[in-house]
């Protein structure tokens, strides 16, 4: 699947500007950004709901907006059952098995037996992890090649986020689909994902994979004999600070910076393990900025 | 178009509107000719006292059945509620978001929702004009169906209907919401009469100008002028069969053009903003001229006109208030 240089106006404000990536197959994408950068458009955007501005969304090649058959290859999961919460499960599943023509029935209710999910008249009436889950086992169950997720475990206690999860990895790894998360979860797609696509203001900021990513940066504490100087501050990124301990993330290939780092002869300097969530905040801005 | 899912889903989101039509249906003819029937044997008996006097049915009367009246309105106020169901209420929740992912064209799940309700509408039409039509036929009132043809009881009140729905579904690629599509069916089924009323009363105060009727063009592009007008001629048909494929390409058009993300707002277009926001202020206040110089005395012609331009100038003000807010609003239902 293949994310051509789409752009997306609404209202005069431009939320996507010229994404461009690339979903392998049997892979898990993240997407991260802050609140407002465009995350969800994106996902609608490449599932056809919104027309972009600008640019396609490819699939073997060619585009879903004029060959709207090729959907059957994607499966959206928006953040709220809202749409079809008026009907039964078994509707549900006469109704995505009239849509999608390699809709698995016997995937299906084994998954319905492996969640314990049970038949109901409405799904508005299952709790929200249920909803949550049977949602999953809809998609899964339509054997779609990329599998759209947006926020899937927003609100959810643990126990139902620890079996989401692990549906989605297992799903991944035996029957090769590739999922797209948007989530804020940062700890949750360090768990799982390969790719990380950083959304801000509407911009791919950064697109790596995870482990390559890792070792770009660098997470490290420092102590200084007096608070840390002007001149290195514009270099880094403060990610904490407890009087004159600084808990700093930069960028590793940046040689000079350790070296900078060295002239103001720090009491402490101690490299530490780096996560997702650092290389978020170093990359969307300090903690401190609210958006 | 044909696909199976999106007519469930149709079906789906509908079948409350399509029970209540269905019920409308019934009402509208087989149990009113019952009703009709049975009121015209009470007279047929009440002129068996008199033997100077004896019962006429006239062809009024079977129009009142099966061409006008109250109940062909409410029938197509429940058309109009149909479509809403069909489109706009898509809108307000997250229901188009889920249609829209789905692999059919856009061509398609309008087609479908098209059809669906063009088939829900001829066939509760047909099934119940059948069984009125053979109620008539075998009473001692069938002569009456020689008064009528089947231009006036059949085809033009089914082509009204249908035309009703075509153009309750094309407000629906324009409006932003159910409330909205609803509104603005019913305002533009009266429009061209009602602005012509609104211009009348205009030239009527400041050049004394009278227009006795409305003029046959106007009532010609004012569908609601099809509900109390009984059509005889086949030929006469051209306007309601036009006006179904006029604004059904339209549609087609426009629901391939959705931006969805303007769903829950008032227009789906912007590009009509500034139109709509200058017709409603307008149109608002023409009407409140009309209303503020039907406050002053009849004779009194200066009072009349500074109370009109009174009258026109609060409700500009209010009404290009109320429609910049009206623009702008959004009622998408976004509760998880």
């Amino acid at each position: 699947m293949k994310i051509k240089h789409i752009s997306k106006r609404v209202h005069q404000n431009q939320i996507l500007s010229d994404i461009d990536f690339e979903v392998k197959t049997g892979s898990i994408v993240g997407i991260v950004g802050r609140n407002g950068a465009g995350k969800t458009t994106l996902l609608r955007t490449m599932v056809g709901i919104l027309n972009p501005t600008k640019g396609d969304v490819l699939i073997k090649n060619e585009s879903i907006f004029s060959n709207p058959k090729l959907k059957e290859n994607i499966i959206f999961v928006p953040d709220s059952s809202e749409a079809l919460k008026n009907y039964s499960t078994k509707e549900m599943l006469n109704l995505y098995k009239g849509i999608y023509s390699r809709f698995d029935e016997e995937y299906f209710h084994e998954l319905m037996d492996r969640f314990s999910l049970p038949e109901v008249k409405k799904i508005g009436n299952l709790s929200k992890g249920m909803k949550a889950l049977f949602s999953l086992v809809v998609a899964f169950s339509t054997r779609a090649k990329y599998i759209l997720l947006d926020e899937p475990t927003d609100g959810l206690d643990v126990i139902v986020k620890k079996r989401i999860l692990k549906i989605l990895v297992e799903e991944v790894a035996i029957n090769d689909v590739s999922v797209i998360i948007s989530s804020h979860r940062l700890d949750e797609l360090e768990f799982m994902a390969n790719d990380i696509v950083i959304i801000k203001d509407g911009k791919v900021e950064k697109h790596y994979e995870l482990d390559s990513m890792k070792l770009n940066y660098l997470k490290a504490q420092v102590v200084f004999k007096e608070y840390m100087p002007e001149d290195l501050k514009n270099h880094i990124t403060v990610i904490n600070q407890t009087g004159r301990v600084y808990t700093i993330v930069f960028e590793k290939k940046r040689d000079e910076l350790r070296s900078l780092i060295e002239t103001f002869q720090p009491i402490l300097y101690e490299e530490l393990p780096i996560s997702l969530e650092d290389i978020f905040i170093a990359t969307l801005g300090g903690e401190d900025i609210v958006s | 178009m044909f696909h199976k899912a999106l007519w469930y889903q149709n079906f789906k989101q509908t079948r409350m509107i399509v029970g209540i039509l269905l019920v409308l249906f019934i009402l509208y003819l087989p149990f009113f000719i019952m009703l009709s029937i049975g009121s015209w044997q009470e007279q047929v008996e009440h002129f068996s006292q008199f033997p100077d006097s004896e019962f006429t049915l006239y062809e009024y009367e079977v129009y009142n059945i099966f061409s006008v009246g109250i109940f062909p309105f409410l029938v197509v106020i429940g058309i109009i509620f149909f479509a809403g169901l069909l489109i706009g209420v898509e809108r307000n929740t997250r229901r188009m978001d889920f249609t829209f992912s789905l692999p059919f064209s856009r061509r398609e799940i309008f087609m479908a929702k098209w059809l669906y309700g063009i088939l829900v509408i001829f066939v509760f039409h047909l099934i119940n004009f059948s069984i009125a039509y053979v109620i008539l036929w075998q009473s001692e009132f069938n002569y009456a169906l020689s008064f009528v043809n089947l231009t006036e009881i059949y085809f033009a009140p089914i082509f009204v209907f249908l035309l009703f729905f075509s153009f309750a579904m094309f407000i629906g690629t324009i409006a932003g919401e159910m409330i909205t599509q609803v509104a603005l069916t019913f305002i533009f089924s009266i429009f061209p009469v009602g602005v012509f009323f609104l211009l009348h009363g205009f030239l009527e105060l400041h050049l004394n100008t009278h227009f006795l009727y409305i003029p046959e063009w106007v009532g010609k592009v004012t569908l609601f002028f099809y509900l109390f007008e009984i059509t005889s001629q086949p030929i006469n048909l051209f306007f309601p069969i036009s006006g179904i494929i006029l604004f059904t390409v339209l549609s087609l058009i426009l629901y391939e053009r959705n931006n969805i993300e303007h769903n829950g707002e008032f227009l789906i277009f912007k590009v009509l903003h500034p139109i709509f926001l200058i017709g409603i202020t307008i149109c608002f206040s023409l009407l409140g001229g009309i209303i503020v110089s039907s406050l002053a005395p009849w004779n009194a012609e200066m009072l009349r006109i500074i109370s009109y331009w009174f009258g026109f100038t609060v409700f500009l003000v209010f009404s290009y208030l109320i429609s910049r807010r009206l623009l702008r609003m959004n009622l998408t239902i976004k509760n998880k």
